[in-house]
């Protein structure tokens, strides 16, 4: 066995143990001095417009001069939260577009409870998100909105959309899922774990999961996505932070991403059977077989340009699964963007939240 | 604070994170179902335990091989042995000391319900629920243990690639990245399984059941002394949601009304 053994000798040992030990000694006086203050999310300063049961419509306050195009109303779904687009001011989508001059608006749909376990995608689409952009489309006296949709949200606008093409501009989707069984084209290991495990469940399940819980725990979500990188998860809170120990800039984005992270809503009940039943199992949306409000949405009515963003490396939402809307929608302008990371990097990574937002603000000009 | 303290600080921190997502994977199940235990045994249940021991005694036979060979052998040196000792403790792949043995626990020291006579039926229930789900939780565990020892045995074999290819691990870090990187494959590939979906579909099933239970019984007493019931809530709830989305329908004409007029 002697000669499988690592070249680590006790000297390398105590090295390593000692430097270690330093940086545990600084991270532990960095603790000590950090704030709350220090680590808020979206704190891009925004105006409440319009509220109606738990869910809200801010819009942003301008940060240049307005180029004058129709307003963008960012639409996030329902797992997570939409500060993921504000984290921090360096690392901000929302920040980005704004100082490229676009008027920006979002919808919180809040944290809904055991008392939202009735609400449906149709409550979502045809009610909240039509009366954001009917209030949208009075304060600015625009016949017609800009949607940005992203991962849930994305699908929510891409069925308004659909049901409402006199009513959109152009709409931009970000690692938004259409096909969810397109995870299987490039069947990637440690990629598209959701949509195995979603079909894993009996539909009978899902029912009684909801019966009981009154909704999708965002617990239970949360451990879904712990569960796609088993080792990340077993290290984050031990040599990972350690590393970022070693740098203050680090260690505030790591708390940061910890707050959005811990920020986990429970997913309405009857919203939640759609998304896993309609959706996951049964693949409605691409094969335009999704109903809500009792008409389908069909992609072919899509009329609008689209932009469709993807990260490359989504482990989440697996490019094929948002790639397969080209061909399918009712426009020739359709335009895919590529990004480097993975699904939450190319809000957050120093590089692709870069290009998505001129890549956004960009396509958007030409559309306007 | 001493090198050996840092490594022992280390050692913990490992401990900690593996706890954390074991627990992540619990609490998929526990937060679901917390509740009584009732003292109850079934011969399923029991199986998947003898199972579970057994793989449990599997992953510390390899893993304390393993250590053992990874261990200098001249100048033995008890930090680098004690850090080696607890990444590769099977303790700390599973926390199964902490969630099992505490389900075991409860399972003998729950109450008894013999003497309950209305709601027997009903606290026989919630007994086979809490058995079925002990016994899908253990089973699922055993999985989990075999995919850690698996994982074990792949990293051994990493390891001798490197030896042989002339390029031997030379930090504790390097050791520690190969380790990471080996198990998430393995783990990966374990979790896409069609056994771990059927088992953690199951342990899931067995959660909601029980859920259904326990709630089963808060419904019987909280009729018994005039309070609302869960069903009771959620069919207020249903209504208000109900009545909302008429009242938006109704507000839609007026509003699509004043627009034309407007234009």
């Amino acid at each position: 066995m002697s000669s499988n053994r690592p070249t680590i000798t006790p000297a390398d040992a105590v090295a390593e143990a000692s430097a270690l030990g330093r940086r545990i000694a600084e991270g532990a006086r960095l603790f000590g001095e950090i704030r709350d203050a220090d680590v808020q999310i979206a704190t891009t300063p925004k105006d409440l417009v319009w509220t109606q049961d738990k869910v809200s419509l801010y819009r942003y306050r301008p940060l240049a001069e307005s180029k004058g195009l129709p307003p963008v109303l960012i639409v996030y779904g329902l797992i997570g939260r939409y500060t993921m687009a504000d984290l921090q001011e360096d690392r901000s989508l929302v920040r980005n577009l704004l100082n490229l001059g676009l008027d920006l608006w979002v919808v919180d749909w809040g944290n809904p409870g055991r008392a939202e376990r009735f609400v449906t995608i149709d409550d979502y689409v045809d009610g909240y998100l039509a009366e954001c952009v009917n209030v949208i489309q009075e304060r600015t006296e625009r016949e017609k909105v800009n949607l940005l949709g992203i991962c849930e949200g994305g699908v929510f606008t891409t069925c308004y959309a659909a049901l409402n093409p006199d009513q959109v501009n152009a709409m931009v989707l970000t690692i938004t899922p259409i096909d969810f069984h397109a995870d299987q084209v490039d069947n990637r290991p440690g990629h598209g774990f959701i949509n195995i495990w979603a079909r894993s469940l009996r539909p009978e399940d899902i029912d009684r999961l909801i019966e009981t819980q009154g909704s999708l725990p965002g617990a239970l979500m949360g451990s879904v996505f712990s569960m796609m990188t088993p080792m990340r998860t077993l290290t984050k809170y031990n040599l990972d932070l350690l590393d970022a120990l070693a740098d203050k800039k680090k260690f505030l984005n790591f708390l940061r991403m910890e707050k959005w992270i811990a920020d986990r809503p429970d997913h309405p009940g009857e919203a939640a059977k759609q998304w896993l039943k309609d959706l996951y199992q049964e693949n409605k949306l691409v094969e335009s077989r999704f109903e809500l409000s009792g008409r389908p949405v069909k992609l072919s009515q899509i009329t609008c340009p689209v932009l469709n963003v993807f990260a490359k490396d989504d482990h989440i939402i697996p490019p094929a699964t948002s790639r397969a809307l080209q061909g399918k929608i009712g426009t020739e302008d359709y335009t895919e963007l590529g990004l480097p990371g993975g699904h939450v990097g190319v809000f957050v990574g120093g590089k692709a939240q870069a290009l998505l937002g001129s890549g956004i603000a960009d396509w958007l000009s030409a559309r306007g | 604070m001493d090198p050996f303290e840092s490594v022992k600080a280390m050692a913990e921190l490992w401990g900690r994170g593996a706890r954390s997502f074991a627990e992540a994977q619990a609490n998929m199940m526990g937060a679901l179902a917390a509740g009584p235990a009732p003292a109850a045994d079934a011969d399923a249940a029991q199986k998947a335990q003898a199972a579970y021991a057994r793989a449990w005694a599997d992953a510390q036979a390899v893993a304390t091989s393993f250590t053992g060979s990874l261990a200098a052998k001249d100048g033995h040196d008890p930090v680098a042995a004690e850090v080696l000792a607890k990444v590769f403790d099977p303790r700390g792949w599973l926390s199964a000391t902490s969630e099992v043995d505490a389900a075991l626990s409860r399972m003998a020291e729950g109450p008894q319900f013999a003497d309950l006579f209305q709601v027997e039926r009903k606290f026989a229930a919630l007994t086979a629920a809490w058995t079925a789900l002990r016994r899908r939780n253990l089973e699922h565990n055993t999985l989990m243990l075999e995919a850690w020892t698996r994982a074990t045995g792949a990293f051994s074999q990493a390891v001798n690639a490197r030896a042989e290819a002339g390029k031997p691990l030379e930090s504790a870090r390097d050791l520690m990245a190969l380790w990471i990187e080996t198990a998430n494959d393995v783990l990966i590939e374990t979790q896409r399984s069609d056994a771990f979906l059927a088992s953690q579909r199951d342990s899931l099933t067995a959660a909601t059941e029980l859920r259904l239970a326990q709630g089963d019984l808060a419904e019987f007493y909280s009729r018994m002394f005039g309070y609302p019931t869960r069903s009771e809530l959620d069919d207020l709830h249903k209504t208000v949601t109900e009545l909302r989305r008429e009242l938006r329908a109704l507000k839609r004409p007026r509003r699509a009304g004043r627009k034309e007029a407007s234009a």
